[in-house]
């Protein structure tokens, strides 16, 4: 660990900071005015409060699949339109093990090793041969795992919806006039869970630091014994378990359907620019951000109608890639392309 | 109307019933597209794939139907070959399939095609071909009043308006002092509804406290639920499609809110979607919507629901679990099959495209029994509303429970 | 070089006169069929001088076609216009559309260039929703007049004629090299007195008017009727792989992969072997995956492999 730490040092301590947060002071003081605002007007208002919690909620699973988009992003330098699709059939995979008579977090867990392997398994099958070809090449083949995976889907469990039992239970509770609904609470805990044992991974594991260095400096990797391509492998693996977390949490509330997680990946595609895509931290808090803003102009701004919130969302992406292409935690890239 | 526009009408009526008759009598001696000696060859489009695909059993009962009436001797001898196109509820992919069934497959009929952006894509195609567009599965009141413009198409469910206008009087006359809230899709279908409750409300619509649109790309209904509850809204009037429909009362209970009445459309209330909302966590208990089909659970005994699942079980055994469960779909899809039967047998010995025209315009029948008890499936030259009936329904039992139908049946919906 | 004209204009002869003979062959539903086939092609062609001669990549022309075919259905139903009178309009339109949507894209490349023009897929077949007055809003708008499909074949494959010629004026000339010296060395273009910021937009601009009038002649083919449905996220990402099947940077293939994304579901529907309705997307997802994988240059590079291979 600490021979290859060292001899990895440059590539690492010239992303470090951008791994850990990445974030500028006046970005730093500008979410800290956000939280005040969320907490005054949580405060002063009940529905603000419901609001802003059950943004939290849905902002949580942007958050979890914009961060598997950032992981092959850093990775792949690509972006995954198959990483909602991919999610959506793997909370299928689980919904079937629980139909087999698997209890609904045994089940979880199951899903995840599976979402592992396969997520590991279209890298080396079908991206590793057009990675190093371009840009246009992969998020071709992306594409078309998107169609394959909802074709593969509708044929096995068919286009009705279908429902799992319900992993937190119904119940809600009352603090004032707001009503947290436990569901809400658990599909929180669960997604902040995962993405926090993800950053323990990467930033405490030898594994977590080949990984990086993979991704980051590939040729300097292996020049020091870093196996590239299964890091890379591995990073598509762990995409994938963070979109089954995304599904499965999806599933109380949108329940099963092959198209469940098509308007989140969009969602998501905003959280991650947003956030930069370069950055894991940035990811998560551009969903909490993109799901919190959604309800909130959707509540107080008449015009913003239910047709306009997705150009709205996509017009802060917009925003985002012309003022500051690097989001509001990424750094100014340093890789030389 | 008044008395010279209903002269109108009727003369127009006349002249349609004429000149199909006229037709009629022309085609006589020569075979038209799709009949044969043996068989009768229609085809429809139907959302298989995509967002709408739960429709699809509909198409498979239908299916059923016909191969159960073809092995009873068919219609007059023919046999029905149904041809089942999926067009994924993209309009752009409906148009060459329509054009395939015309010119390709040579279809007397096309018959059943689902849904309103599909169908207005084209019935402009098909009344030109004078290719008959019947019993379109879309309740949008386009079919009814445009008959005389668009001769060759006809609906066959009550009409989404009407419906939306029977719920108005319903809250007037038993909720008068109700705050509504109204949560609806953004498109036309939603919004049809909508007008139609404002209709129906009459001098009562400012009850309705607040209405939010929802958008089938948005990630959940969290917001508009909140929004509603929020404006103090004590009667939930929910217009969407299942799926939404599911996940507003999902999320109503989820966010603590439980107004004193909820109301459902018709579309989005088969038993298989209340049972899901209840395993979710909804209150479904007092919920209140409307039916024009038997239902396979509640009315087992009648012959209707009998003759439907012993058809099942012999020509459609995958749809046995949801037929088992209530699915209302699948009775839909027998009661249109039916009707399309019944026309065929009344379209002339050997069946005309004109002559099938007339017979869907003459409908006045209360044999048909896949529809409610009572319902009867009447038009006339100037009435191209085959059900104009309805029942009040209203759920009871929670997570096990099922409909139970209340009051008298509704007349003149539309 | 001098010999690759002659070759050219005997081959787009040959391709004219095919094109004119098939017309007599086809039936009317057939005819239909190959008139989308142009449709796509017109798009293609567009969205392949962008990425193929450019290399500014965009997922997002499904929105051009969507304003070229809400153009022709709104002339035409609320203004009474011919509807071959409409087609210079769309093309206008989205000429400048692509120039507004161009200038930004100035400061994107790659991956974020690909997500700003996927948000514009994403944003814009949702606007007829909101303004429904203008637009019909999901239950669509119609046109004045519905031509059949024999119209419909000679003007598609007509305007199909007229783009390719003109995409090949402007790509064998002073923009081409311009345009193909912005793709190889964007320093070396610039220090070679190619002004980057024009040509990249210039780009946008012509390749989102192709788009465009490939838009109104998609809603003159769908009986014209324009409905957003028909202008989702999924048409953008057909016609970026109907290009990626063309071969990028050549226009002959363009043709291969017009009939690839306006054929294969059709085809690939009533094989036996697949069957169910979902089928279809399977197969056309693998065939997808497969063409990438075992084709990197598209249908022209294996053409051009197939040469090789015989000349040796």
């Amino acid at each position: 660990m600490t021979t290859l730490a060292r001899r990895l040092g440059g590539v690492t301590q010239t992303r470090k900071s951008a791994v850990s947060t990445g974030a500028s002071v006046p970005v730093v003081l500008a979410l800290v005015g956000v939280a005040v605002f969320l907490v005054v007007g949580s405060l002063s208002s009940s529905i603000f409060a419901q609001q802003t919690v059950a943004g939290l909620a849905q902002g949580a699973i942007f958050g979890s699949l914009a961060l598997a988009l950032v992981l092959i992003y850093r990775a792949t330098e690509v972006i995954n339109f198959a990483q909602g699709e991919l999610a959506m059939a793997m909370t299928y995979v689980g919904y079937q093990l629980t139909i087999w008579g698997l209890s609904y977090w045994l089940a979880f867990a199951l899903t995840l090793v599976i979402s592992f392997i396969v997520g590991v398994a279209i890298q080396l099958v079908v991206i590793r041969p057009v990675q190093h070809r371009s840009v246009i090449a992969v998020v071709i083949v992306t594409v078309g795992l998107f169609i394959l995976i909802d074709g593969l889907v509708t044929w096995k469990w068919g286009a009705d919806l279908k429902f799992m039992r319900a992993p937190f239970g119904n119940t809600v509770y009352h603090v004032g006039n707001v009503a947290f609904a436990r569901q809400d609470l658990g599909v929180l805990l669960v997604s902040i869970l995962s993405v926090i044992l993800l950053g323990i991974l990467f930033r405490f594991t030898k594994l977590g630091l080949a990984m990086r260095a993979a991704a980051l400096r590939p040729a300097a990797a292996s020049l020091v014994g870093v196996r590239v391509n299964w890091m890379l492998a591995i990073g598509w693996g762990l995409a994938s378990v963070l979109g089954a977390v995304a599904g499965l949490m999806t599933e109380p509330s949108q329940f099963l359907q092959p198209t469940m997680m098509q308007p989140i990946l969009l969602y998501a595609f905003a959280a991650a620019v947003l956030g930069g895509l370069e950055s894991p931290v940035g990811a998560v808090i551009g969903g909490l951000a993109v799901g919190v803003f959604l309800n909130l102009t959707g509540q107080y701004v008449g015009f913003a109608t239910s047709e306009l919130r997705l150009p709205i969302a996509f017009a802060v992406l917009l925003i985002v890639l012309l003022v500051k292409p690097t989001g509001l935690f990424g750094r100014k890239q340093v890789r030389r392309v | 109307m008044g008395m010279k526009g209903r002269i109108l009408a009727v003369v127009a009526g006349a002249a349609i019933v004429a000149s199909i008759a006229v037709a009629a009598a022309s085609g006589a001696h020569r075979l038209d597209p799709g009949i044969t000696s043996t068989s009768i060859k229609i085809g429809g489009t139907f959302p298989l794939t995509g967002p709408a695909s739960l429709y699809k059993t509909i198409p498979a009962a239908e299916k059923a139907y016909f191969d159960y009436v073809n092995d009873h001797g068919g219609v007059n001898g023919r046999k029905i070959d149904f041809t089942i196109l999926d067009d994924a509820y993209d309009p752009s992919k409906t148009v060459p399939l329509a054009q395939q069934l015309v010119t390709s497959d040579k279809v007397f009929a096309v018959y059943g095609s689902l849904g309103t952006a599909p169908g207005l894509a084209t019935w402009g195609y098909l009344n030109q071909q004078k290719v008959p567009q019947v019993q379109l599965a879309t309740g949008d009141s386009y079919w009814g009043f445009s008959y005389k413009k668009y001769p060759w198409t006809t609906g066959w469910q009550p009409d989404y308006p009407g419906e939306a206008k029977a719920y108005g009087k319903y809250i007037v006359a038993n909720m008068p002092n109700a705050k509504i809230g109204v949560l609806f899709q953004n498109d036309a279908y939603g919004k049809n509804y909508y007008a139609g409750l404002r209709v129906g409300l009459g001098a009562k619509k400012s009850n309705i406290v607040d209405a939010e649109s929802y958008d089938v790309t948005n990630p959940s209904l969290t917001q508009q639920i909140l929004a509603l509850k929020s404006k103090g809204a004590d009667t939930f009037v929910v217009f969407a499609t299942p799926t939404p429909t599911i996940t507003a009362l999902v999320t109503a209970a989820k966010v603590g809110w439980t107004p004193s009445a909820t109301l459902i459309n018709n579309v989005s209330a088969n038993r298989l979607f209340l049972l899901a909302a209840a395993a979710s966590g909804a209150n479904v208990d007092g919920v209140i919507s409307t039916s024009y089909v038997a239902s396979s659970t509640t009315q087992s005994s009648l012959p209707g629901v009998k003759l439907a699942g012993s058809i099942i079980a012999q020509y459609a055994p995958s749809l046995q679990s949801s037929f088992a469960k209530g699915d209302g779909n699948i009775m839909y899809g027998f009661g249109s099959a039916w009707t399309l039967v019944y026309a065929l047998q009344h379209a002339g010995k050997t069946p005309t495209r004109a002559g099938l025209l007339k017979a869907l315009h003459s409908l006045n029948t209360s044999a048909n029994p896949f529809v409610y008890p009572g319902i009867k499936l009447q038009t006339s030259a100037k009435d191209n509303f085959p059900i104009e009936q309805e029942m009040m329904i209203k759920w009871a039992g929670g997570a096990t429970g099922d409909w139970a139908p209340f009051g008298n049946l509704l007349t003149n919906v539309r | 070089m001098r010999r690759i004209p002659v070759a050219g204009a005997t081959v787009g002869l040959l391709a004219t006169l095919v094109i004119v003979l098939l017309h007599f062959g086809l039936s009317s539903y057939h005819q239909g069929l190959a008139a989308r086939v142009a449709v796509y092609f017109i798009a293609i062609l567009g969205l392949n001088i962008l990425i193929g001669y450019t290399g500014q990549i965009s997922i997002g022309h499904g929105a051009f076609m969507a304003i070229g075919g809400y153009t022709t259905a709104i002339m035409s139903a609320d203004h009474h216009l011919n509807l071959i009178a409409t087609l210079p309009l769309s093309f206008a339109i989205t000429f400048a559309c692509g120039l507004i949507v161009g200038l930004p894209a100035l400061r994107l490349s790659g991956v974020y260039l690909a997500l700003a023009t996927f948000a514009l897929a994403v944003s814009v077949p949702q606007f007829p929703l909101k303004f429904s007055k203008f637009t019909g809003g999901s239950n669509g708008m119609q046109t004045a007049q519905t031509p059949g499909n024999s119209w419909l074949y000679w003007v598609t494959w007509s305007c199909a004629g007229i783009g390719f010629v003109l995409a090949w004026l402007i790509l064998r000339g002073r923009t081409g090299r311009a345009f193909r010296a912005v793709r190889d060395s964007a320093l070396a273009a610039a220090s070679s007195g190619v002004s980057l910021p024009i040509y990249k937009t210039l780009a946008f601009g012509i390749s989102a008017a192709y788009a465009g009038v490939a838009g109104s002649l998609f809603v003159l083919v769908t009986n014209g009727f324009a409905q957003p449905n028909e202008f989702g996220v999924l048409l953008s990402l057909q016609l970026l792989i109907g290009a990626a099947v063309a071969g990028l940077g050549s226009l002959w293939g363009v043709l291969a992969g017009a009939a690839f994304i306006a054929l294969l579901p059709t085809i690939s529907a009533s094989a036996p072997l697949v069957g169910s309705s979902h089928g279809q997307d399977v197969v056309f997802g693998l065939i997808v995956i497969l063409i990438m994988l075992v084709l990197p240059n598209g249908v022209v590079g294996l053409l051009a492999r197939l040469g090789q291979r015989r000349n040796a």
